[in-house]
C-alpha cells in the first residue's frame, strides 16, 4: 500500500515570481524563498539505456545518488553518493536496495556519466498556518544555445498527507500570469538530456534488419553485415576505456556473427572477396580471444573464490593480480591495433565492400539471386537439421569433442534465427529460440568449465616449484577439482537437456516458421 | 520492519524527545521510518508542527490499515513521517476494551506498513493501561527512558515486575539514563551502578536546556542542533541500539 503522491510539473516564462503570501478558499499559504543556486545534474545510464529503456531516471545531484520514475517523476530511491565518477558500477553504490535496483537494471554493464548540465534553481517552501511545510516549488532553469529558448521548468513537490494541499497550490499556479502549461517529468528529463546534447540510443548488440522476404540474399545479407557493421563501430571506440566487460563482448559476438553469415552464404558474394574477409574477420576475432578469456575470470572472481574453503581463498590472489596485470598489457596492445592503419584500412575496405554495387554475375555468385525468404527457411532447416543430426549422435558419456562441436552448431542456427528475424513469425520465433537458449546455456557452460579448467591447469603447469607457491598450487588445484565437479554436473545433465529440445513439440514450432515462407 | 516503543509508567522523563530524536536519527540510516504518535497530548506531532486531518480520531487509528495509512503526513524532513496523535486518544483504552484482542490490536493494525518502514517508533503516554500492553505485543524493542533518581527506578522495576507477571517478554525492555546532570552524586551514583547492566544501554543523555527548546524549534534536535551536547548522546546512544539491533 502507497498512497504518496506524485510531483506536478509545469512549464512556465522567464519572468514568474511567486508572492509572499496568497489566500484559497479555506487555506492559507506563505512562501519561504530560498536562496537562488546553479546545480548541476549528472545525467547517467548504461551504455544500451537501461535505465531509460525501463523507464527509470539515474541522475546525481546535490551529493545524492537518485533513482527516478521517469513516467511520473517519483523518486524511487535517493542515496547519498558524494563522488562524481565518469561510470560506477551497481556495487559502488553503498545503500544495498539501491545497488540491487541498479543491478535489476543491468547486470554487468556500467552506468556511464553521458552528460553534466548545469541548472539555476530557485526554491520555495510553502508554508501553512503553523509553519509546516505542505509541498516545496522548485523553478529550474535549463539552459539552451538560444538564450532565448532557455527551458523552465516547476516542479511541485508532495508532502505525505497534504494531497489536498498541493491541489490548492497547483490551482493557484494554474492561475499564474506566466504559467505556460502542464508538462512531465519525461518532457523535463528529455529537456536535461537535449542541453547535453544527449540522445537515448537504442542500441542493441543483436542486429534488427527488417528484411523483405521477396529481396535477393545478397541485398538482405548485405544489410545484415552493414548492421553488424554498426555493432563493431559502437562497440571500438569504448573498448579502450575499461568502463565494462559488454563493449568487448558485443564487438566480439558482432564479429562472430559477420563469420558466420560469410561462412553460411558462400555463392552470394564474389569467392577472392569471401576468403579475403572470412580471414581478416578469423584474425581479429583472435585478437580478442584472450582479454575475453581474461574478463571472464575477472568477472567470476568471487564466484571462484567462493568455490574454495575461507581458508584457501586468500592463496588465490596472486592469480587474480597476475591475470589483471595480463590484462592490462592485453588491452594496451589491442587497443593500438584499434587505431592502427591497418585495422582502420581494413573498416574502411569492409564498408564500402558493403556498401557498393555487387557483382550479380551467376558464373561468380550464383546463389546472390536467390529470394530472401528460400535462402532463410532452407539454411534455418539445414541448420537445425545439423543440431538434431550430431546431437542424437553424441555418445552417452558425452565426450568434450562432441559437446564442443554441437555448440558451434547451435551457435550458427542461432545466429541464422536472430539474421531472418524479421522474415518468420514473431510469436514462433520466440518460442523456438527459448528452446534453443536451454540447450545452449547447457553447451555453454560446459565449454566455458573446460576452457577454464585448461587455463587453470596451463598456468598451473607453468607455475616454479617453490615452496612459497604451495599454498597458491594447492588453491589453484582445489579450483580446477571444483570445476571438474560442476563440468561433470553440467555434462550429465546434457542428455536430459538435448531431449527436450529433440521432441515434437520443438519439431512443429519449427516447421510452423517454414510453413509460411515455404 | 522493526518496532521501537519508547515508554515509561512516569511522564517527563523525555519519551517523546527521545522518539523524535531517534526517529530522525533512523530516517537518515534506515529511510524510510515512521513515527506514531500515541499520547493524546499529541507532543510529537506537535515538534513536527503536525495537525491530525479533521475526522481523523481514535476509532480510525483502532480500524487500521487503509485508515492508518491516509493519515500518515510527512515531515518537514526527507524519509521521517508521522502519525498524528488526536485529542480523541484519551479514549483508546475504553475502546480497546470493545475490541477482540486489544493487546493485539496495535501489532496487526500496523501489519501493512512492514513493507514501507523498516523503523516504526511510537511515542507512548505515560501509564500501564491495556493501550499500553498492546504496545508490548507489536514492539521489537520498549525503550524506557530514566531519570537517574529513585523514583524512576522504582517505575522501571514495576515494567519489569508487570511484564514477568503476564508472561511478557522481559528481554524486549532496554532502559537509559536521561537529563543525567554530573554534578549530582546521586545520578553519578545510579548511573554508575547501572552502567554495564544487561537491560541498560550504556549510553546517557546529559542534561541540556536545548532539548527544552525543541518546543521553539519544533524540529528533532539532531537535525538543528546536532552539536549540542543531548544530540551528540542520542546520536551514540542510535549507534549503540543499532549495534544491537544488528
Amino acid at each position: 500500500m502507497n498512497t504518496s503522491l506524485d510531483p506536478l510539473f509545469f512549464s512556465v516564462s522567464d519572468t514568474f515570481d511567486l508572492p509572499t503570501h496568497f489566500k484559497h478558499p479555506g487555506i492559507s499559504f506563505s512562501f519561504h524563498a530560498e536562496p537562488v543556486k546553479k546545480e548541476t545534474l549528472h545525467c547517467y545510464d548504461t551504455f544500451d539505456w537501461k535505465g531509460w529503456n525501463k523507464n527509470n531516471t539515474i541522475l546525481l545531484y546535490r551529493r545524492r545518488l537518485n533513482i527516478i520514475d521517469l513516467k511520473n517523476g517519483r523518486e524511487i530511491f535517493s542515496v547519498s553518493f558524494r563522488k562524481i565518477p565518469q561510470s560506477f558500477f551497481p556495487n559502488d553504490v553503498d545503500n544495498k536496495a539501491t545497488a540491487s535496483k541498479l543491478f535489476n537494471l543491468s547486470k554487468l554493464r556500467a552506468f556511464i556519466c553521458y552528460g553534466s548540465i548545469e541548472t539555476e534553481v530557485r526554491s520555495w517552501k510553502v508554508l501553512d498556518e503553523n509553519q509546516k511545510t505542505i509541498t516545496s516549488v522548485e523553478l529550474r532553469s535549463i539552459p539552451s544555445s538560444n538564450e532565448a529558448q532557455k527551458k523552465l521548468f516547476v516542479k511541485l513537490s508532495p508532502v505525505r498527507g497534504y494531497g489536498k494541499e498541493l491541489q490548492a497550490v497547483a490551482g493557484e499556479l494554474k492561475k499564474h500570469p506566466e504559467y505556460v502549461g502542464k508538462t512531465t517529468f519525461t518532457d523535463f528529463y528529455k529537456a536535461v538530456l537535449a542541453a547535453g546534447g544527449i540522445v537515448p540510443d537504442n542500441y542493441s548488440s543483436k542486429p534488427f534488419v527488417k528484411l523483405k522476404p521477396s529481396n535477393t540474399i545478397q541485398d538482405s545479407a548485405r544489410k545484415l553485415l552493414l548492421s553488424t557493421f554498426g555493432v563493431i563501430q559502437a562497440n571500438e571506440q569504448w573498448i579502450p576505456k575499461t568502463i565494462d566487460t559488454e563493449f568487448l563482448h558485443d564487438y566480439r559476438v558482432a564479429i562472430r556473427r559477420t563469420r558466420s553469415i560469410l561462412a553460411q552464404l558462400k555463392r552470394i558474394f564474389p569467392p577472392e572477396k569471401l576468403s579475403r574477409y572470412s580471414q581478416a574477420f578469423r584474425e581479429l576475432g583472435k585478437r580478442t580471444n584472450n582479454l575475453r578469456d581474461q574478463d571472464v575470470y575477472l568477472l567470476q572472481a568471487e564466484r571462484f573464490r567462493a568455490l574454495l574453503p575461507v581458508t584457501m581463498r586468500e592463496s588465490l590472489d596472486p592469480f587474480f593480480t597476475d591475470l589483471g596485470n595480463r590484462h592490462k598489457k592485453e588491452l594496451r596492445a589491442f587497443s593500438r591495433y584499434l587505431v592502427s592503419e591497418k585495422y582502420r584500412l581494413l573498416m574502411q575496405e569492409w564498408k564500402s565492400f558493403l556498401s557498393n554495387d555487387m557483382s550479380s554475375d551467376p558464373a561468380i555468385t550464383p546463389d546472390a539471386r536467390k529470394k530472401t525468404s528460400d535462402v532463410a527457411v532452407s539454411s534455418i532447416q539445414k541448420a537445425w537439421k545439423k543440431v538434431i543430426r550430431h546431437g542424437r549422435e553424441i555418445s552417452r558419456i558425452a565426450t568434450d569433442t562432441e559437446l564442443h562441436a554441437l555448440r558451434i552448431d547451435c551457435k550458427k542456427l542461432r545466429y541464422l534465427l536472430e539474421f531472418y528475424a524479421s522474415v518468420f513469425p514473431a510469436n514462433i520465433l520466440r518460442m523456438v529460440v527459448c528452446q534453443l537458449k536451454e540447450l545452449q546455456e547447457n553447451l555453454g557452460a560446459f565449454v566455458d568449465l573446460s576452457v577454464q579448467q585448461d587455463y587453470l591447469n596451463d598456468y598451473l603447469s607453468n607455475l616454479q616449484c617453490t615452496a612459497e607457491n604451495t599454498p597458491f598450487a594447492a588453491s589453484i588445484g582445489g579450483l580446477v577439482t571444483a570445476l571438474y565437479h560442476e563440468r561433470e554436473q553440467v555434462r550429465m545433465n546434457f542428455h536430459k537437456t538435448f531431449d527436450k529440445f529433440d521432441r515434437p513439440e520443438t519439431e512443429a514450432l519449427f516447421n510452423g516458421l517454414f510453413k509460411k515462407n515455404r | 520492519m522493526k518496532t521501537i516503543a519508547l515508554y515509561s509508567i512516569k511522564g517527563g522523563v523525555g519519551k517523546t524527545a527521545s522518539a523524535v530524536n531517534l526517529a530522525y536519527l533512523s530516517s537518515l540510516t534506515q529511510p524510510p521510518t515512521l513515527v506514531c504518535d500515541l499520547d493524546p497530548q499529541g507532543a510529537s506531532s506537535f515538534y513536527f508542527r503536525i495537525v491530525p486531518n479533521k475526522k481523523y480520531s481514535s476509532r480510525k487509528f483502532l480500524k487500521g490499515d487503509k485508515k492508518i495509512y491516509n493519515n500518515i503526513k510527512g515531515t518537514d524532513f526527507d524519509n521521517l513521517d508521522l502519525l498524528p496523535a488526536d485529542f480523541s486518544y484519551r479514549n483508546l483504552d475504553i475502546e480497546l476494551l470493545e475490541e477482540k484482542k486489544p493487546q493485539k490490536k496495535l501489532k496487526k493494525n500496523i501489519e501493512e506498513l512492514n513493507t514501507e518502514y523498516p523503523f516504526i517508533f511510537f511515542d507512548c503516554p505515560p501509564n500501564l493501561t491495556l493501550l499500553s500492553e498492546s504496545v508490548f505485543t507489536a514492539s521489537d524493542i520498549i525503550l524506557v527512558p530514566l531519570i537517574p533518581t529513585t523514583l524512576s527506578l522504582r517505575t522501571f522495576e514495576q515494567l519489569f515486575e508487570f511484564f514477568k507477571e503476564n508472561k511478557l517478554d522481559t528481554s524486549k525492555i532496554r532502559g537509559f539514563f536521561t537529563m543525567f546532570e554530573r554534578r549530582k552524586v546521586m545520578h553519578r551514583e545510579i548511573v554508575e551502578e547501572y552502567s554495564g547492566k544487561k537491560r541498560f544501554l550504556n549510553r546517557t543523555v546529559p542534561y541540556n536546556s536545548e532539548v527544552e527548546k525543541m518546543g521553539i524549534y519544533r524540529a528533532p534536535l539532531n537535525a538543528v542542533r546536532p552539536n549540542s551536547p543531548a544530540a551528540i548522546a542520542y546520536q551514540e546512544l542510535w549507534e549503540e541500539l543499532m549495534g544491537e539491533i544488528d
